[in-house]
């Protein structure tokens, strides 16, 4: 597994990422477990809940499928790709700081594929300095991130 | 999909179990509220709503924290956990070197609007506050407000804040009556560490004789068991002095003692708001207030074109907190005492449009109005 680290925020090779979502995904027999990478946490200042989408609920790419609430905001958990949750990490939404501790041990939904071809429109691979490198800059520019 | 469940209950907020390597305590170092963290860019975080934020919150900070215990605070001596843990007003509030966060606050300097220092209850707090202000006042010229702890002030020390350049003072009497303070702050199982109704008005009174008029609040907090009346018997009390009453809601803090106690409802609270916009800006008398046997605000007696108008001016319902230099809105609280999933209880900028709309309706004006009230 290539490990990439830019500017203090860890990558990882093997996953893919979708940078509206701020999200990573690994995608195994056509079930995508999907959690919110290092960038997509700190953004948001401290969670204070996460409400996600039930097992046997359709969601929908770029659409919510939850809710996530930090101490000064309130926004949507939104799905990096289309199907059908499969499963809901329930240990990680009650432990939301153990999400901060390891970002890629602590999935959040497991969803069933619907149209693998949206993997296409993920980053992954090679593609993942230039495009986090881009995201970092676009949040830098908002002032949402510490210096 | 309703997405959050419960947005009203109370949440714990604590990011990891990142503890302080030996003693980080005033005046070297000092807590700034999320918010601020935020702002300053000292911490990662957005807000839900796009406005400008430029009120800064400080913090004194000691390891055997605030000698006080009152019932409603979570910062209270016999509230569970470390103190280093423990949140107020409903958030963390991080640690930072006051020197880096002087430095940055001058940095920001023309994007902040009102500074203030909460003191808290110790023996150390009057010294490194003064500490704190001298080193403010040596880099940022934004106006500086002082929350004062009473139990560790006298006059000549309220007079010594004036002369290195605060501007107000603010006094958090938060009970609005002698009963509930005694009852909230002063008999309670820590102790009241000096907290007494007398020393507080005390203190209102030698800062409104060093101040001048409008250059002190008090703090009242809605919600503790107080009656309309008793709160709005207050506003006019203060009013009197020029003095103004700076609202806060209730909202209870996890594991405190007052940590199940319901918050004030929205129709109340948003009447609330109402009522003292009338008193100290629009100049409307006791009489204009009635009152059921409970104390229950019932009726406004005025023109209901005239309340009409306060409401769409909207400022009414806008956080209460020190002004920034030239009277704009200066500390205002975002999300201080509500989750950002709920109803905002007081908008840190002029609500408009869909807000309005939905003050109106937590407002129920027709319930309150008599109809073809006399003016004033």
């Amino acid at each position: 597994m290539k490990r990439l680290n830019v500017e203090g925020y860890e990558l990882r090779g093997d996953l893919y990422y979708d940078a509206k979502a701020d999200m990573w995904l690994s995608v195994e027999d056509g079930v995508a477990k999907v959690g919110y990478d290092p960038l997509g946490l700190e953004i948001n200042g401290t969670l204070a809940a996460l409400v996600l989408a039930e097992p046997g609920r359709e969601v929908t790419r770029g659409q919510a499928a939850g809710s996530l609430e930090a101490e000064k905001f309130v926004g949507p958990v939104t799905a990096p790709v289309s199907g059908v949750v499969e499963a809901v990490n329930e240990e990680a939404v009650a432990n939301l700081a153990r999400i901060y501790a390891d970002p890629y041990g602590s999935w959040l939904l497991a969803i069933r594929m619907s149209d693998p071809g949206e993997l296409g429109e993920l980053v992954t691979g090679d593609a993942l300095n230039e495009s986090f490198a881009r995201r970092l800059a676009a949040y830098r520019a908002q002032g949402v991130l510490a210096r | 999909m309703s997405l959050l469940e419960n947005p009203t209950r109370p949440v714990t907020l604590r990011r990891t179990g990142e503890k302080a390597e030996g003693a980080q305590v005033s005046p070297e170092w000092v807590r700034i509220s999320a918010a601020s963290a935020i702002a300053l860019q000292f911490r990662s975080g957005r807000f839900s709503r796009d406005f400008a934020f430029g009120g800064i919150n400080l913090l004194l900070n000691y390891e055997d924290g605030c000698r006080s215990d009152c019932s409603y605070c979570g910062l209270a001596r016999t509230r569970p956990g470390d103190y280093e843990d423990k949140s107020f007003i409903r958030v963390e509030w991080p640690l930072f070197r006051t020197g880096e966060l002087v430095d940055r606050m001058a940095e920001k300097e023309s994007s902040l609007t009102r500074l203030c220092i909460s003191m808290v209850t110790s023996p150390l707090a009057y010294r490194d506050t003064v500490t704190i202000t001298e080193a403010i006042r040596a880099k940022v010229a934004t106006p500086l407000s002082i929350l004062v702890a009473p139990p560790t002030l006298n006059r000549r020390k309220l007079e010594h804040f004036a002369e290195i350049g605060v501007d107000m003072i603010g006094i958090g009497l938060d009970a609005v009556t002698e009963e509930l303070f005694r009852r909230h702050r002063t008999e309670v199982p820590a102790g009241g560490a000096g907290l007494s109704w007398e020393k507080y008005w005390s203190v209102v009174n030698d800062s409104r004789d060093i101040f001048g008029p409008w250059k002190v609040n008090c703090h009242t907090v809605v919600g503790l068991g107080e009656t309309d009346a008793e709160l709005i018997d207050l506003f006019f009390q203060l009013r009197e002095r020029e003095i103004f009453a700076y609202l806060f809601c209730f909202n209870p803090e996890p594991d405190s003692r007052l940590g199940q106690h319901p918050k004030s409802s929205i129709s109340r609270w948003r009447r609330i708001q109402l009522a003292k916009r009338l008193i100290e800006e629009k100049g409307y008398q006791r009489r204009a207030f009635d009152f059921d046997s409970e104390g229950s605000l019932l009726n406004i007696d005025a023109p209901r074109e005239a309340v009409e108008d306060v409401v769409e001016e909207g400022i009414a319902f806008m956080t209460d907190g020190c002004p920034g230099e030239n009277g704009e809105p200066g500390c205002t609280r975002p999300y201080g005492s509500y989750r950002p999933t709920e109803s905002f209880r007081d908008y840190p900028f002029l609500p408009e449009g869909m807000d309005l709309q939905v003050i109106r309706g937590e407002l129920d004006l027709d319930g309150l109005m008599v109809q073809g009230g006399s003016d004033r």
